[in-house]
C-alpha cells in the first residue's frame, strides 16, 4: 500500500557561544550547578525587572538565518506568548511571531542536505527556555510537589522551523547532521552538551490528521521516535481508524510515542509585542557585518577540501559532516602538508578505532577522539614516515594500532621496531632462504625480469607476517638473486 | 516656622549651611507623620529607623566637610510599586504583603546617591490600577484638604504626603495620569516626563509602554530638583533615550503660546472649566498668548488606553503566582492549575476585572480589533498634537475634568471611573510630558491646570508651568 | 450580548483566577459594558494610520559579558536543597 508522509520539524538550538543569557547578564554556563545559582531578577521574573537583548545572541540568530539561506526582515521584534507553568517565571515566554509584519529574525529559506534533496525554512526566531522541573520522586504522577531550578530559564535559544518537506525518517536523520555540523561550524552551540539541541516533529500520512512528538531529548532519537509514529499511524489507517490531531511524547525508555495525559482546554496564548524592547533594526549594514563576521560553512569548507587539498567529494564530505574531524584535519596539515594522504588516515584508518557506539552518536556527549590517544601531531608524524619511506603502510598501521592507546609518537615507535628488525636480521635471512627454496621458478625468472622480485618480496612478507622491513627484505632478495 | 514645611531647595541649604541637622529635620517630619497619617493614610511602610540613620549619617558627612549631594536631606515618600532593596514593596497588593526586592530601581539609586532620604513607602491603588486610591490592602488615602474625598490616584499616597507636609516631596508613577490626578486633587505639583526620559528599571510594570516615573512637590522648583537626578538613559531600561543626561532649570521667560484644548474644558465640571479659563487669563497677564484648539481624536483616547493598559497589565500580573515569592501559602499537594487560581484569587477586584479585560482584548482573533487599533489612535493623537506642536508651545486644560469626589463614591461603577481619566491618558498614549500645577480651589476643593509640551520639551513645559505659579500665587498646603 | 459568562469563565481559566459565582456575575456585567465602551475602537476609520514603534540599533543591545547576581533572588521559604518547591504537576 503506498502511502505519503509529511515530516516537519521544529529544533531549537541553545546559543551555547553567548557567555550570557538571552536578557540578563547571567552566565550561559549554567550546566552542573547548584540549583538556583545562576539566576538574577530579570530571569527570576521578579518584579520591576526589564530584558536586556543580548547583542551576540541576535548575531548568532542571524548567522543561523544566513546560512539557511532565509531572507532577514528590516527589523525584529519580541513577542509575548502568554501562558502559565511552573517553568516559566514570568508566566509569558519572550519569543518572536509572525504576524501583521515578518517580525523573526528568519523567513523563507532552503537548506541542501544531500543527495540534491533540500528542505524549506519556513523561519528561524529567537527565544528564551523555560526553568527545569525535577520530579522529587522521580515520577510526576507520585510526587506531592514538583522542584524548580531556574538555572537555565533566560538561555538563548534559536527555534528552526521546517515545511514539512520530508518523507524519510532517514532524510530527517540526514538533514539534522548537517544543521549539527552547521551549529558547529559557526561556533553558535556545542551539540554535544545535554539538551542542547531538541527537535519537535509533525507527521501526517496521507494527508490525514497532524500528529506533534514532543520531548524527543536527542536528535539521535528522532529518527526512532519518527518511525514509531508512522508504522503507528499506518497501522490505524490500514484499521480504517482515523488518526487524532494531537500532541504525543517520545517515552524515551519505551522508545514509544504516547498521548499526553493532560488534557487541557484550549489554550488561547495571546501575543503581542514586546513593550520592553524597541523594535532593533537590522537593514543592509547589519546584514554585510554579519557576512563578514560570519565562520566558514561546512558546504564551503568541503569545496575549499576539495579544490585546495584535491580531496575527492567523499572524504571531503565524511570530513565536513563532523566539525571535529574537519578541524582534526586542518590541524594535522598545519604540522605536515600533504593532505590526501591526512585525509586518508584520518577517514578511513583513525576512524575505525572509534567506537561504534559514539560513531551511531548514541553518545553525543564525547568528542568523536576522546577516547583515543592521538593528536593531529601523531597523525603528521604517521604520514611523514610514510611519505619518506622510512616505513610502509602496513607498518604504519599497525603503529597506528598501537599509538591510540599509548599516545606515542609513532617515529619513536619506529625507531624501536626498526632496531628490533636489526636484530631480527638472520630471521629474515632465513626467510629469504626458505622462498628462494620453494619458489625456485620465481627465482629463475626474477634472474632475468627484475620485477618477478617484487613477488619474492611478497612471499618473505608473508612469511614474517609483515613485520620484515620491505626495504631490507627487498635488498637482501637483489642481493641473492645476483650471488646465486 | 516648623522645618517641615520648607522646600527641598531651602532643607538642602539649611543642612549643608548646618542652620538645622537632617536628624531634626527628619524627626520634625516623623512626628509630622505621627500627627496626620491617622486622619491621611498616606503610608505603607515608614523608614523611620532606617531613615534618621541616613541622616545622621548624612550630618556626619557635611560635619567632616564631605560632598553631601544635590538632594542632601531631601525627605522623599517613595510609590510602593518602585523597588527599594532591602524594604518592602508591596504594591498594596495581598500578592506582594511580604515582598522584600533584592535590588534597587535606578532611580532609587540615584535619588540615594544624590543624598536623599527615603522616609516611607507611598499608598497607591493595588498595582497603580485606579484613579483614586481606594483599590489599596490598606485602605484608601484621604485627600488632605478634605478627609472625606478621595486623594486621586493612583499615586494617591504621594501626593498627599507632599500635600500633608509628611515628606519634602515624593516619586510617583504616572500610566494614565496616576501622578497628575492625585496632584491635582491634592493641589500640588506632579510631573510625568516624556517616554524614555526616566528609567523604568525597578518600577513595579503595570502598562509598560504607557508609564513613566514621575517627580510630586509642593513647587515645580522641588519637583525640578527631582527630575534633574531622575533623569537619563538607563542601561537596564532598552527604553531610555540615548542621549546625554539633561539638566532643566527655572528660567523667567514670557512670550509663551499656549492651545487651550477645547475637548478638556467642555468636558470639565463647570466650576473647574471656570477655573481653568481663569489660570488663561492668569497666563496672558503674563504676556502669554492663549487660544482655543481643538484634539478630535481624544474621543478615542480612553478606549486606547483601557485596551493597551489592560492588555500589558493581564501579561504583567501572570508572574505573581506566589511560587518564587509572595505571601505564605505551602504549594504541597495542590494541583498546578488549582494552586495557581488559588493563590492569584487574592488579587482586588480592579486588577482582577483589568487582567480578565485584557486577557478579552488579546484573545486570539481579538488582537487585529482591539490592541492594533488601539495602537493606531496612539498614532493619531500623536500626529494631531505634533501638529499643534508647530503652532504652540504647550497645550494647556483642566488635569482632571471634576473635583475631588467622596470616597465610595464611584468605586462600583468601573466604567464612570475610568472616565474621569480622559484629559491624561492623552500624555500617556503619545509619549509627551504634562505636568498639573494648582490653579485654585472650586467650591474649597482643588483644581489642577495640566500643561503639556511637546516629546522631549520638558524645559518649555516648565518654564510656563513656573510662570503660572509665580503668578497664580496658590495656597500651599491645608489645615489638618 | 457582547460579552457571555461562558467567555468570562474561560478568560479566568486562561488568566488562572479562581472565581465565585457571584463574582463570574458582577465580572461579566461589568466587563460587558466596559467592552461595550472599547468597541468605538472599530467604528474608526484607521485603515492608513501605522501604529508607532520605538526602535533600537544593533549596536545599542546590550554586550554579552556575563555577570554574578550575589545576592538572594527567591523570597519563597518553600525550598529544598536549592530547588524552589512548586505544586503537583498532576
Ligand atoms: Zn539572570
Amino acid at each position: 500500500m503506498a502511502t505519503t508522509t509529511k515530516i516537519g520539524l521544529e529544533i531549537h538550538c541553545q546559543l551555547t557561544g553567548a557567555k550570557s543569557k538571552l536578557f540578563c547578564r547571567c552566565s550561559s554556563d549554567y550546566r552542573g550547578k547548584a540549583p538556583n545559582a545562576n539566576i538574577c531578577p530579570i530571569c527570576a521574573g521578579l518584579p520591576g525587572t526589564l530584558p536586556l537583548l543580548n547583542q551576540k545572541t541576535v548575531e548568532f540568530a542571524a548567522m543561523i538565518t544566513l546560512a539557511l539561506g532565509c531572507k532577514f526582515p528590516d527589523d525584529i521584534a519580541f513577542y509575548r506568548k502568554n501562558y502559565f507553568y511552573p517553568d516559566l517565571p514570568k508566566n509569558f515566554q519572550l519569543t518572536q511571531y509572525n504576524a501583521y509584519s515578518i517580525t523573526s529574525i528568519g523567513v523563507d529559506g532552503k537548506l541542501e542536505y544531500g543527495n540534491g534533496k533540500d528542505a524549506r525554512i519556513r523561519r528561524v526566531q529567537l527565544e528564551e527556555d523555560p526553568g527545569r522541573l525535577v520530579y522529587a520522586s522521580g515520577s510526576m504522577d507520585t510526587s506531592v510537589y514538583v522542584l524548580i531550578d531556574y538555572n537555565r530559564a533566560g538561555m538563548p535559544l534559536v527555534e528552526i522551523v521546517t515545511e514539512p518537506d520530508f518523507a524519510d525518517p532517514k532524510d530527517v536523520r540526514m538533514f539534522l547532521d548537517k544543521i549539527t555540523s552547521i551549529i558547529e561550524h559557526l561556533g553558535v552551540c556545542d551539540t554535544k552538551l545535554e539538551g542542547s539541541v531538541r527537535c519537535d516533529a509533525n507527521v501526517s500520512i496521507d494527508g490525514g490528521n497532524k500528529v506533534e512528538i514532543k520531548n524527543i531529548s536527542s536528535f539521535a532519537d528522532v529518527e526512532k521516535a519518527l518511525r514509531y509514529e508512522i508504522t503507528r499511524q499506518r497501522t490505524m489507517a490500514s484499521r480504517e481508524i482515523q488518526v487524532r490531531s494531537e500532541t504525543r511524547h517520545w517515552d524515551d525508555a519505551r522508545k514509544v510515542t504516547k498521548e499526553s495525559r493532560t488534557k487541557e482546554e484550549e489554550q488561547d496564548y495571546r501575543y503581542f509585542p514586546e513593550p520592553d524592547i524597541p523594535m532593533v533594526l537590522l537593514g543592509s549594514e547589519f546584514v554585510s557585518f554579519i557576512r563578514q563576521s560570519m565562520p566558514e560553512l561546512p558546504d564551503t569548507r568541503k569545496e575549499r577540501f576539495m579544490s585546495k587539498y584535491g580531496l575527492s567529494a567523499h572524504i571531503a564530505q565524511v570530513l565536513i559532516g563532523n566539525k571535529e574531524l574537519a578541524d582534526f584535519f586542518e590541524s594535522t596539515l598545519m604540522i605536515y602538508l600533504s593532505p590526501k594522504e591526512i585525509a586518508n588516515w584520518i577517514v578511513t584508518d583513525l576512524m575505525s578505532f572509534v567506537d561504534e557506539r559514539q560513531k551511531k552518536e548514541e553518545d553525543k556527549q564525547h568528542l568523536l577522539f576522546a577516547g583515543l590517544k592521538v593528536g593531529p601531531e601523531h597523525i603528521a608524524d604517521l604520514a611523514r614516515l610514510v611519505d619518506q619511506e622510512t616505513i610502509n603502510r602496513a607498518t604504519a598501521k599497525q603503529i597506528l594500532g598501537q599509538i591510540v592507546r599509548t599516545g606515542e609518537m609513532p617515529s619513536a615507535l619506529a625507531k624501536k621496531m626498526h632496531a628490533s628488525r636489526i636484530d631480527d636480521a638472520s630471521v629474515l635471512a632465513q626467510a629469504v632462504q626458505s622462498v628462494f627454496q620453494m619458489e625456485q621458478a620465481a627465482v629463475h625468472d626474477a634472474r632475468r625480469n627484475a620485477n618477478v622480485a617484487n613477488f619474492l618480496l611478497g612471499k618473505v612478507m608473508k612469511i614474517t607476517k609483515g613485520t620484515a622491513d620491505p626495504k631490507i627484505a627487498l635488498e637482501m632478495i637483489q642481493k641473492k638473486l645476483k650471488e646465486d | 516656622m516648623p522645618l517641615y514645611t520648607l522646600e527641598a531647595g531651602q532643607v538642602v541649604e539649611g543642612i549643608k549651611n548646618r542652620e538645622f541637622s537632617a536628624e531634626e529635620y527628619i524627626s520634625q517630619l516623623l512626628g509630622r507623620i505621627e500627627k496626620v497619617e491617622p486622619k491621611v493614610n498616606a503610608f505603607v511602610t515608614l523608614n523611620k529607623e532606617e531613615g534618621l540613620n541616613r541622616a545622621r549619617m548624612l550630618d556626619k558627612k557635611i560635619r567632616d566637610g564631605e560632598q553631601s549631594g544635590p538632594l542632601a536631606g531631601v525627605a522623599l515618600s517613595i510609590k510602593d510599586n518602585i523597588c527599594t532593596k532591602g524594604m518592602k514593596t508591596t504594591c498594596a497588593s495581598k500578592m506582594l504583603e511580604s515582598y522584600i526586592p533584592a535590588y534597587d530601581a535606578t532611580v532609587i539609586k540615584r535619588l540615594m546617591s544624590a543624598g536623599a532620604i527615603i522616609i516611607g513607602k507611598a499608598n497607591l491603588d493595588e498595582f497603580a490600577m485606579g484613579s483614586t486610591t481606594e483599590f489599596s490592602r490598606h485602605g484608601p488615602t484621604r485627600n488632605p484638604w478634605d478627609i472625606s474625598r478621595v486623594s486621586g490616584g493612583s499615586s494617591g499616597g504621594s501626593a498627599a504626603s507632599v500635600a500633608a507636609l509628611e515628606c519634602t516631596a515624593s516619586l510617583g508613577s504616572d500610566t494614565g495620569g496616576s501622578v497628575r490626578c492625585p496632584a491635582s486633587f491634592c493641589s500640588v505639583v506632579g510631573l510625568k516626563p516624556t517616554y524614555g526620559l526616566v528609567s523604568r528599571f525597578g518600577l513595579v510594570s503595570y502598562a509598560n509602554s504607557l508609564e513613566q516615573i514621575g517627580p510630586v512637590g509642593r513647587t515645580v522648583s522641588d519637583v525640578v530638583s527631582i527630575l534633574n537626578v531622575i533623569a537619563g538613559s538607563d542601561e537596564n531600561d532598552h527604553t531610555t533615550i540615548n542621549s546625554n543626561k539633561p539638566t532643566y532649570s527655572l528660567q523667567e521667560r514670557k512670550g509663551f503660546r499656549a492651545g487651550l484644548v477645547m475637548e478638556f474644558t467642555e468636558g470639565a465640571d463647570p466650576g473647574v472649566s471656570k477655573m481653568i479659563y481663569n489660570a488663561a487669563d492668569t497666563l496672558e497677564k503674563q504676556g502669554c498668548k492663549c487660544e482655543e484648539v481643538s484634539l478630535p481624536s481624544v474621543q478615542y483616547a480612553l478606549a486606547s488606553y483601557y485596551t493597551i493598559a489592560t492588555a500589558e497589565a493581564s501579561s504583567n500580573l501572570a508572574r505573581y503566582d506566589n511560587i518564587r515569592y509572595g505571601f505564605d501559602m505551602n504549594p504541597e499537594g495542590y494541583e498546578w492549575n488549582s494552586y495557581f487560581a488559588k493563590a492569584r484569587s487574592n488579587f482586588g477586584e480592579e486588577a482582577k476585572r483589568r487582567i480578565i479585560v485584557g486577557s478579552y482584548v488579546l484573545s486570539s482573533g481579538y488582537y487585529g480589533k482591539y490592541y492594533l487599533k488601539a495602537h493606531q489612535v496612539r498614532s493619531l493623537l500623536k500626529h494631531e498634537m505634533e501638529t499643534l506642536f508647530k503652532r504652540y508651545d504647550v497645550l494647556i486644560g483642566p488635569t482632571m475634568p471634576i473635583l475631588p469626589f467622596k470616597i465610595g463614591e464611584r468605586i462600583d461603577d468601573p466604567l464612570k471611573m475610568y472616565l474621569v481619566d480622559i484629559d491624561t491618558v492623552v500624555a500617556n498614549l503619545t509619549g509627551m510630558p504634562a505636568i498639573s500645577v494648582p490653579a485654585g480651589f472650586a467650591d474649597g476643593l482643588p483644581v489642577g491646570l495640566q500643561i503639556m509640551a511637546d516629546q522631549f520639551a520638558e524645559q518649555t513645559m516648565l518654564d510656563i508651568a513656573y510662570l503660572f505659579e509665580q503668578a497664580a500665587k496658590v495656597q500651599r498646603s491645608p489645615e489638618l | 450580548m457582547v460579552v457571555t459568562r461562558e467567555e468570562v469563565k474561560h478568560l479566568g481559566w486562561l488568566a488562572k483566577l479562581e472565581m465565585s459565582d457571584a463574582e463570574l456575575q458582577r465580572y461579566t456585567a461589568q466587563i460587558e459594558e466596559i467592552i461595550s465602551y472599547l468597541n468605538m475602537l472599530n467604528t474608526i476609520p484607521l485603515e492608513q494610520v501605522k501604529p508607532i514603534a520605538m526602535k533600537k540599533k544593533f549596536s545599542e543591545l546590550r554586550k554579552d559579558a556575563p555577570e554574578n547576581f550575589e545576592d538572594a533572588v527567591l523570597g519563597t521559604r518553600y525550598r529544598k536543597d536549592g530547588f524552589v518547591k512548586g505544586p503537583r504537576m498532576v
